[in-house]
């Protein structure tokens, strides 16, 4: 399917296999990086460890007040005293917002197995668990709602995390998953090797909207909503990473970044247009745990 | 299948990525190796300061990243073909079609409807015209094989898939990208700008020494194969039951094979498997000039199609890896067809050497003032021989329904293929086996 090095963070002088399973479209990376690893493939620079406010400015402020829109309006009628579990919450950005912008009674509680993200979302005040949610004695059913946004592409064994967290939701809980989509015009164009999403090595399951139906029906979750939304990051990297890879200026690389308000702009702009014909950069599903 | 040992003959490059993959799939797998080391045709020569090949050429970097030893690779710097006839040097593909005569006769045998080809001299014949044909393919292919191209199947023109379109832009890629971007090099996994030439610079063996590495007491140096044992007669089913190595019988329930192809007839005494015996290898003399100076070729791979040329084909391998010789010298490898014992194969060294330099006079006027020395090697089993007769033998090799028993990697498929072909068709062999 694709081949290609850690563009991004340059964590190793290797180069990564992208493969698809001929039987269910799922795409993951053949040859993993081991776990005593992680530490090298999340540099202390990395994103979800370091989205701050005085690094990104613009695009932090813009991408808080849309994302808690967002979450807000999932989890609308949920009760004022829910409690909401973040899996694989990364420095805190998403509890923090349902923190600030949604009912003061909510009980929100975050996992991560990464010490860096620990510490930078309890310094948000929060709570987080350290460790796998599936080996996490938290007790059954337990939680109103869940997230994992952006998380279940990191995982060595997505399905045993999603029967986790399927067991700690109440009859009738939500889980809002959010991950790179492999339906994507972009994903098309660049998978052999660019494609913004590969995050080489960091990502090691991605999927379409039918393989993460799969995998969410496997583990015992209904699904309530499955569509696409906008994001303009992947194509923003898949420019980026061909432009790199072909020995285009730094300069010109450089503009191509998160931090720029023009080339997300430009991201924006593409992806909206692939958002209206259902082909987003991002699936978003919602999954119920049956009654 | 069930959990018993899996036994794997050969521990060249097929034979490691067999055995690896049935360990990963959870097999107890063990590999037998009639010679002292391991790495059989994918080994690089190291001597006087340069390096050769003479198995497994190109490598890429997908085939790399699968294995696993990307970090140890270094990019091909270029890599091309051309083809030298007639005192002119043409670039393949294009090249050629600059050719009047030559593009006329293939736009000619484009529009003339055909009938499907009995040999590979009327396939040829019909799929580039009669001049080019007659010219260029017919003449490398018999000198390639070593028999009449009337005498050769159709199937010895089986190509990696793709169109004019497709190597038109993977073309303009390499340009583009400025990398060495394999062009036919692959007819398993698609083609593509991203895929290119690189190589080891340490020498193949990084790469069958990796997956040995992950076969820890696995791999029996010096054991050669005496027998497979199978079990059941024509009506019943039959199945391979072990091997038999250094007179003792070991049990097992699947065996596969990268010896070359006509050694099963030997191993396994069947007449299910009788046929394949009849398949041969052509032998080749490789001649390694090592000369003075560097891009004495018009392309890495230079063809030479003339009849009158005791060689067929030069590859000078430091224009891709400049590595392969000191700074300001080269190796020019000479590929000579041969049969075992006759005079090419028994010539000395210093008879090759006067060989190639006077076939090479033309193309590089100096070549006798830049000569530094010169080794060959030779090969029984450099290629496999498309005949005619024996087709049906090369359709055994898959067909013979002996449960358990598979035939696997470039000797073992009797096929012509490259490196990455032989990874990801071996895999795909081994998954079909375990399943």
């Amino acid at each position: 399917m694709g081949v290609g090095p850690d563009f991004e963070y340059r964590t190793s002088p290797d180069s990564f296999l992208a493969v698809r399973c001929t039987r269910c479209g799922v795409v993951y990376l053949d040859r993993r990086p081991d776990i005593s690893e992680l530490d090298r493939i999340y540099p202390d620079h990395y994103h979800a460890f370091a989205f701050t406010e005085d690094r990104f400015g613009f695009v932090y402020s813009v991408r808080r007040r849309l994302e808690a829109k967002r979450l807000l309006h999932t989890f609308r009628d949920l009760p004022d005293t829910a409690r909401i579990l973040d899996v694989g919450c990364g420095d805190g950005f998403h509890l923090d917002l349902l923190q600030s912008f949604g009912p003061k009674g909510w009980g929100l509680e975050g996992v991560d197995i990464d010490d860096r993200a620990i510490s930078a979302a309890r310094r948000r005040g929060l709570t987080v668990h350290r460790g796998r949610v599936e080996n996490l004695e938290l007790p059954e059913a337990s939680f109103d709602a869940a997230l994992m946004i952006q998380t279940v592409e990191h995982l060595a064994n997505p399905v045993a995390v999603l029967r986790a967290v399927h067991r700690l939701l109440v009859p009738g809980g939500r889980l809002l998953l959010v991950t790179d989509n492999t339906g994507s015009l972009d994903f098309t164009i660049a998978k052999r090797r660019h494609w913004g999403g590969y995050h080489f090595p960091r990502h090691w399951y991605l999927f379409n909207a039918q393989s993460l139906r799969r995998l969410a029906e496997r583990c015992g979750f209904t699904v309530a909503s499955m569509g696409t939304m906008m994001s303009p990051v992947n194509w923003v990297y898949s420019a980026r990473n061909a432009l790199d890879d072909w020995g285009a200026s730094r300069e010109i690389v450089d503009r191509l970044s998160l931090e720029s308000p023009v080339a997300l702009a430009a991201g924006t702009v593409l992806d909206t247009v692939h958002q209206l014909v259902g082909r987003g950069a991002l699936l978003r599903a919602v999954l119920t745990r049956p009654r | 299948m069930t959990r018993a040992p899996v036994f794997v003959l050969g521990a060249g490059f097929a034979g490691l990525t067999a055995a690896v993959e049935l360990q990963r799939l959870g097999h107890d797998v063990t590999v037998f190796e009639a010679n002292d080391s391991i790495g059989g045709l994918a080994t690089s020569h190291h001597l006087g300061g340069v390096q050769y090949d003479t198995g497994a050429h190109f490598v890429t970097n997908r085939l790399a990243t699968a294995v696993g030893v990307m970090d140890q690779c270094d990019d091909a710097e270029r890599y091309g073909e051309a083809v030298w006839s007639r005192g002119q040097c043409a670039s393949y593909p294009f090249g050629l079609m600059r050719s009047p005569r030559f593009a006329g006769s293939a736009l000619l045998a484009r529009l003339q409807s055909r009938a499907p080809a009995r040999t590979a001299a009327d396939r040829f014949r019909a799929e580039y015209g009669r001049t080019l044909a007659d010219e260029v393919a017919i003449p490398l292919i018999e000198a390639w094989s070593g028999l009449p191209a009337e005498e050769l199947s159709p199937s010895v023109a089986d190509k990696i898939p793709g169109g004019i379109a497709q190597t038109i832009a993977l073309t303009a890629a390499r340009r583009l990208t400025r990398r060495a971007v394999a062009i036919g090099y692959c007819a398993e996994a698609p083609q593509s700008a991203n895929v290119w030439h690189v190589y080891p610079r340490a020498g193949l063996e990084v790469f069958t020494q990796h997956l040995a590495d992950q076969l820890v007491g696995k791999i029996r140096l010096q054991s050669p194969v005496e027998a497979i044992n199978i079990e059941g007669t024509r009506e019943q089913r039959m199945r391979v039951v072990g091997v038999r190595v250094g007179g003792r019988d070991h049990e097992g329930s699947a065996v596969i094979s990268t010896l070359p192809a006509p050694l099963l007839a030997r191993l396994v005494d069947h007449p299910l498997v009788a046929p394949v015996a009849d398949l041969q290898f052509r032998a080749m003399v490789f001649v390694q000039l090592h000369l003075r100076g560097r891009g004495l070729l018009p392309e890495p791979v230079t063809w030479f199609p003339e009849r009158r040329r005791p060689f067929f084909r030069v590859t000078e391998a430091p224009m891709s890896m400049p590595w392969f010789a000191p700074p300001g010298e080269t190796v020019l490898t000479v590929d000579f067809g041969a049969e075992v014992h006759d005079a090419i194969w028994a010539a000395d060294d210093a008879a090759l050497a006067v060989t190639a330099l006077e076939g090479l006079t033309d193309l590089i006027p100096d070549i006798q003032a830049r000569y530094i020395g010169v080794t060959s090697t030779r090969t029984p089993i450099a290629y496999p021989v498309y005949a005619l007769r024996t087709e049906p033998a090369r359709l055994a090799i898959a067909t013979h329904g002996i449960g358990g028993l598979v035939s696997a990697g470039r000797n073992g498929e009797f096929a012509h293929l490259l490196m990455e072909d032989v990874y990801w068709r071996t895999l795909r062999i081994v998954r079909a086996l375990a399943r």
